[in-house]
């Protein structure tokens, strides 16, 4: 499945999620899907740690839904934080794992062990139990409905197995934010959400 | 657990809920273990232990962008894996952060192995401009408060570093 296409096909099937893009194609993409500015938090200053960013979150305001994408790389390199989502298995985060068997975000530089990673395997061997693995765009549009079903127990792992960007995929613009910007556009967000004082103080 | 420690670790978990902590990430150190378990006993906190250092830097940044307050409590060795995450998340987005962890390698550790620690904890914290507060006496802890308060106002992350005579008593 073309990454640009998986992530659109997301888009379409998103409602009231609030959205974690990680390190790597993941910003771009989501960036390039959605345009939005205010749900979803471009963490791509972090290698590794937007699930563990996500799980903060979903901690804090269990009432929102929270999607976080993070990319194979990511994940080769802090694999444990599935321990933690697992030890914490909260009902309100969905992990989709972006696995292009590749660092995405450098020229599509070499995985280790790409070939023979099975990710679901791994999340299942951390006692998840909501594991989903998509492979295709029919069945990530047929079986999605699952993903989100609603009153799930527990924390939700999607693994989508995606092409690498082509380089022209590449070249997509860069969420166009500073990062104090992003904070306040996010931040303004979850209080007018949730009511909740995130910054102290409110113009 | 002696009374001294076991009244210090109630002492700081005091001080983490008055400043409305509520989420504690933790790795272990020897010299928090009482901290640590004094606060997994407490129903006042969610203590999640994490896998990595870093993980408690991100757990604890994304609870800030959802109002909940919260301390990423570790050990000086672990402190020095998360330079990148530290800065990367907290001073790009400019997300306050505090932290807890232990200053190894200073006088009264005997560890040989903390040397590192004792050569180099500080000028990395100078290195990047991180502000730190050293917490060495009873008196002193309820600068945990205020420092907590001051990684609001200052958009930004601090740590406070507890010597080995504060958490386990001098020898």
């Amino acid at each position: 499945m073309k990454y640009l296409d998986c992530f659109s096909a997301l888009a379409r099937r998103r409602t009231d999620e609030i959205v974690v893009a990680s390190a790597g194609n993941s910003c771009q993409a989501w960036w390039a899907a959605t345009r939005d500015s205010v749900g979803s938090f471009y963490l791509d200053a972090s290698m590794s740690l937007s699930t563990m960013f996500a799980s903060g979150l979903a901690l804090a305001q269990p009432g929102l839904k929270i999607w976080a994408f993070m990319g194979d790389g990511a994940f080769c390199m802090n694999a444990g934080t599935l321990m933690v989502e697992r030890q914490m298995n909260l009902p309100n985060l969905t992990h989709f794992l972006v696995s292009n068997r590749a660092y995405g975000g450098t020229s599509n530089a070499g995985l280790p062990n790409y070939k023979d990673n099975d990710y679901a395997a791994i999340a299942r061997g951390m006692g998840l139990e909501r594991v989903f693995a998509f492979s295709s765009l029919e069945k990530l549009e047929r079986d999605f409905p699952a993903v989100k079903s609603a009153n799930a127990p527990g924390h939700t792992f999607v693994v989508l197995e995606v092409e690498p960007f082509s380089e022209e995929d590449q070249k997509l613009e860069q969420p166009p934010f500073d990062g104090p910007e992003l904070k306040f556009r996010f931040g303004r967000h979850i209080e007018s959400l949730t009511g909740a004082d995130v910054f102290g103080y409110r113009i | 657990m002696t009374d001294n420690r076991s009244e210090n670790a109630k002492r700081i978990a005091d001080q983490l809920a008055s400043c409305g902590v509520k989420l504690v990430a933790s790795l272990p150190d020897n010299w928090v273990m009482d901290v640590i378990e004094t606060i997994d006993r407490d129903n006042r906190f969610i203590h999640v232990p994490v896998n990595r250092e870093e993980s408690a830097i991100g757990l604890c940044s994304g609870a800030y962008m959802g109002a909940m307050g919260s301390a990423a409590l570790m050990g000086a060795s672990g402190f020095m894996t998360v330079v990148y995450a530290l800065t990367k998340i907290n001073y790009t987005y400019e997300i306050p952060l505090f932290l807890l962890a232990t200053l190894r390698g200073a006088v009264g550790d005997h560890h040989k192995h903390h040397v590192s620690n004792g050569l180099y904890l500080l000028p990395v914290l100078d290195a990047i401009s991180m502000r730190y507060q050293i917490i060495d006496k009873v008196e002193e802890i309820p600068l945990i408060s205020r420092c907590y308060r001051h990684t609001r106002t200052y958009a930004r992350p601090m740590v406070v570093l507890f010597t080995r005579d504060l958490l386990r008593g001098s020898h």
